[in-house]
């Protein structure tokens, strides 16, 4: 195994433990709904839910990385160029979160001045962590894109899907530059904003998770190196031809022009049809192989993360992006809805399924397969799509009563907030909630255990014969 | 498709820049703010009115974009966008705060419940000691504000409930009855 | 846009492109399999979705342009699943030669 693949294995262990950080803080976050006295003035929501999803990008970025240093040795046929320095800074990212989390939940916030921002909380969804992490993210991620460039230059070999990757991993660093200024003016803070949130998750996320999905398919299927190219290709062309102008779905309301309604409802409403394209492949190649594979985890995964992407990107995200709908449903619990499944969809399902794809390999189990992997595949996708209905019938409610009649008052709030539907949608998410955790221990339970037997068994059945 | 979003985004920042079409410098915090339907334009816009000094004096353009400057960093440092949507968006356990401004809530509940005489005042007054006057049972929490930066989110909620967002949100303060 | 519209709308966009979804998996999986049944349920959905198109043309609030969208993309989505198959097909061939 190279080193590099030993730090990949690093990334996932870190990923999957914040992976439960998020679920216990998005199940905290989730109580407040139904019981408001909760933690009162001592830890209060926003903290709750700030650890919820800053946690969330982070398992998910650790997860990608991590798949890109398990493929690019596979892919160049050497050791990762500066693998030592990418050890060091595993660690130094790893202590960098937990000092965060710390801050987070014991200083919470500061005053309003730069000590906040570079030191306690920048209040920005998603990139609250203070300027300093954001330095230190961004210091690793550098060192990333610089392992895997150097890699390929020294290589001297290109592959198509590495062309990709390396065009996709500059943008994607841009972007994030935007998490670290202040800006005055609420227009623009939130114009640059939905760059780095939209042009992550319907841009370079979804090119990148193109090209571990492509990598994974044919590992896991034989799917020829020719064919899943050329259909990357084409996937990234839809994906940004459509997704780059979809960005207009978030400039509807917030001061800017009135062309960004039909611009934006018009190209983030073709968003779908690439989502579709890639779940026809997937059938096409689970349909041409007869669904024959040695790893029936890694393939279930991928198959989840085919329809998730389409369903909770595609179908949700259709169903209000249009700007005659959008105005009700702005900002509602429907966002929230929409928000779960698009991510668990497009990224939770297809992280999980490279790390049960590594693992076959690190466990070299011929036969990998259990039955704690099917418990947990069906408790975490039911809690999904469980909570994420109760959040449908919440968000209809807000639309109706707190947008559409109410007239989004403090008064149509609390009448939506209070109505019967809304609050069975609260207690839905919190139930559900709970399943998709217990669902999170068996996958843990289930990642350290499986194919180490059968590969044992396997070991002293050869040791015998 | 980034050359498009380039020519928009020049379009656009400046459109919403502070002075801009759609975005009113910061000194309309001295002007009475409404809200009402722009026949032509098929919703409802902002409606810029006569003098109204805001905590009793007139703030001049540079004093205005300072307070603002405040006001967003009492924002950001207290995260109120992971409760609170500013023109939709953020978190929503508590409510939008585009229009909060123009909420009918603080005359009709918050001033008689803090007896303060003015809605900037009730607001200061609010923000500064959320848990003294909750309606209802999710709460705000307290977060610390001094009363200069509590004055400074309140002129920011001003100048952003001037901004013209296309519409969003429709009929603020119109409840319709059912039916 | 009254309440009642707006979720009726919205709920049949999604059902939209749901329908177009179930039309794409269930023709790429029938024509794996070569199964006539799988082919037909795939074309019901197609017809569904095509309906629902219908539907949001003549009794959405939805405005003109819109409508227009929806009716083309409704005919577009018949394309997407044949010619992505044959595209599918092509590639495997070209690579077994
Ligand atoms: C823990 C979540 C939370 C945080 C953080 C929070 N708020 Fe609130 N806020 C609420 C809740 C809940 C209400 C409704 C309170 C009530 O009705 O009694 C509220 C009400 C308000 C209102 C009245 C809204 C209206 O239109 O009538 C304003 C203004 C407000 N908050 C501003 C802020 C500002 C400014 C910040 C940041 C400094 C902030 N809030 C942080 C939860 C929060
Ligand atoms: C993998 C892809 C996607 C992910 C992970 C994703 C995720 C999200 C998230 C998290 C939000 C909420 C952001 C916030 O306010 O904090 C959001 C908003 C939104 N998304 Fe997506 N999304 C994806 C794809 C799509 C697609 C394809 C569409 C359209 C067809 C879409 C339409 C929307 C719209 C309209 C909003 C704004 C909601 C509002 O007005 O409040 N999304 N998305
Ligand atoms: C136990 C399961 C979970 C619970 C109970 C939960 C709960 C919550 C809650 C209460 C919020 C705050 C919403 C608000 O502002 O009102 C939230 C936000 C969010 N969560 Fe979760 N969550 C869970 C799992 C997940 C998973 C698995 C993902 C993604 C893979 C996820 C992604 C997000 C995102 C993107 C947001 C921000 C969305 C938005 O504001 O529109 N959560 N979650
Ligand atoms: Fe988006």
């Amino acid at each position: 195994m190279y080193r590099s693949q030993r730090l990949a294995l690093r990334y996932f262990a870190a990923a999957i433990t914040l992976f439960g950080v998020m679920t216990a803080a998005g199940l905290l976050s989730a109580l407040y709904y139904v019981d408001s006295s909760l933690l009162y003035n001592v830890f209060d929501f926003q903290m709750a839910k700030i650890l919820h999803i800053n946690t969330l990008v982070i398992w998910l970025l650790m997860g990608f990385i991590g798949a890109v240093y398990w493929f690019l040795p596979r892919e160049l046929g050497r050791e990762v160029v500066g693998i030592w320095l990418a050890e060091v800074l595993f660690w130094i990212f790893c202590a960098a979160v937990a000092v965060v989390a710390v801050v987070f939940i014991f200083v919470q916030y500061g005053s309003s001045d730069q000590f906040s921002m570079w030191f306690i909380n920048q209040g920005r969804k998603y990139v609250e962590a203070p300027r300093w992490a954001a330095v230190g993210i961004v210091a690793v991620v550098l060192t990333f894109v610089y392992n895997v460039t150097a890699t390929a230059w020294r290589a001297r070999r290109m592959t198509g899907i590495l062309w990709v990757l390396i065009l996709d991993l500059v943008p994607l660093s841009v972007l994030y530059l935007d998490a670290f200024p202040q800006i005055t003016n609420m227009s623009h803070d939130l114009y640059w904003w939905w760059w780095l949130v939209h042009m992550w998750v319907e841009g370079t996320w979804e090119v990148l998770i193109g090209c571990l999905m492509a990598w994974s398919l044919m590992e896991l299927m034989g799917t020829s190196r020719r064919i899943v190219e050329a259909w990357l290709y084409i996937e990234v062309m839809m994906v940004l031809g459509t997704g780059i102008l979809g960005l207009g779905h978030h400039y509807f309301w917030i001061g800017t022009p009135q062309y960004w309604l039909g611009i934006g409802g018009f190209f983030s409403a073709l968003e779908p049809l690439p989502l579709l394209g890639m779940v026809v492949h997937a059938v096409y190649d689970a349909g041409t192989h007869h669904m024959k594979t040695t790893n029936r985890p890694a393939f279930y995964w991928v198959l989840a993360e085919a329809f998730g992407n389409f369903i909770g990107a595609g179908v949700w995200g259709f169903m209000m992006t249009l700007p005659q709908i959008n105005l009700y449903s702005h900002g509602t619990q429907w966002t929230v809805s929409h928000g779960h499944f698009a991510f668990w969809g497009a990224y939770g399902c297809g992280v999980i399924a490279i790390i049960y794809l590594v693992l076959q390999q690190t466990r070299k189990a011929q036969n990998f397969d259990s039955r704690a992997w099917k418990w947990s595949f069906a408790l975490l996708n039911l809690g999904l799509v469980g909570m994420v209905g109760g959040l449908l019938v919440a968000g209809i409610t807000q639309a109706i009563y707190e947008r559409a009649q109410g007239g989004s008052t403090l008064q149509a709030f609390v009448v939506a907030s209070e109505n019967q539907w809304f609050q069975s949608g609260m207690y839905a998410r919190v139930i559900f909630g709970l399943l998709f955790a217990i669902g999170y221990l068996v996958l843990v339970y289930d990642l350290l255990v499986i194919g180490k037997r059968a590969a044992v068994a396997q070991r002293t059945q050869e040791a015998s014969a | 498709m980034l050359v498009v979003l380039t020519f928009l985004t020049v379009d656009s920042l400046n459109v919403t820049r502070a002075g801009g079409i759609q975005v009113p410098n910061y000194d309309v915090i001295n002007q009475e703010i409404g809200y009402a339907n722009d026949w032509s334009r098929g919703f409802e816009v902002p409606v810029i009115g006569a003098s109204e000094p805001l905590f009793g004096r007139t703030y001049s353009l540079p004093e205005a974009t300072e307070l603002m400057k405040l006001g967003k960093a009492v924002i950001q440092s207290r995260a109120c966008m992971d409760c609170h949507t500013f023109f939709g968006n953020g978190a929503y356990y508590g409510p939008d705060l585009t229009k909060s401004w123009l909420d009918p809530a603080w005359s009709q509940i918050w001033m008689p419940m803090t007896g303060a005489a003015t809605r900037g005042d009730a607001m200061v007054e609010f923000l500064m000691h959320p848990e003294q006057y909750p309606t209802w049972t999710r709460q705000m929490p307290n977060l610390h504000l001094t009363r200069a930066e509590a004055q400074a989110v309140v002129a920011y909620l001003k100048w952003m409930s001037a901004v013209d967002t296309n519409g969003f949100p429709a009929h603020f303060g119109r409840i319709q009855t059912q039916n | 846009m009254m309440p009642a519209n707006l979720v009726g709308t919205a709920v049949a966009l999604g059902l939209f492109v749901l329908a177009g979804g179930a039309y794409g998996v269930l023709y790429t999986a029938s024509v794996a399999r070569s199964s006539i049944l799988l082919e037909r349920a795939s074309y019901l959905c197609y017809v569904s979705q095509l309906l629902i198109a219908l539907a949001v043309c003549l009794v959405s609030p939805l405005g003109l342009l819109w409508k227009l969208f929806i009716a083309t993309s409704a005919l577009a989505y018949g394309f997407i699943p044949p010619v992505t198959w044959r595209l599918l097909e092509k590639m495997h061939h070209q690579h077994a030669q």
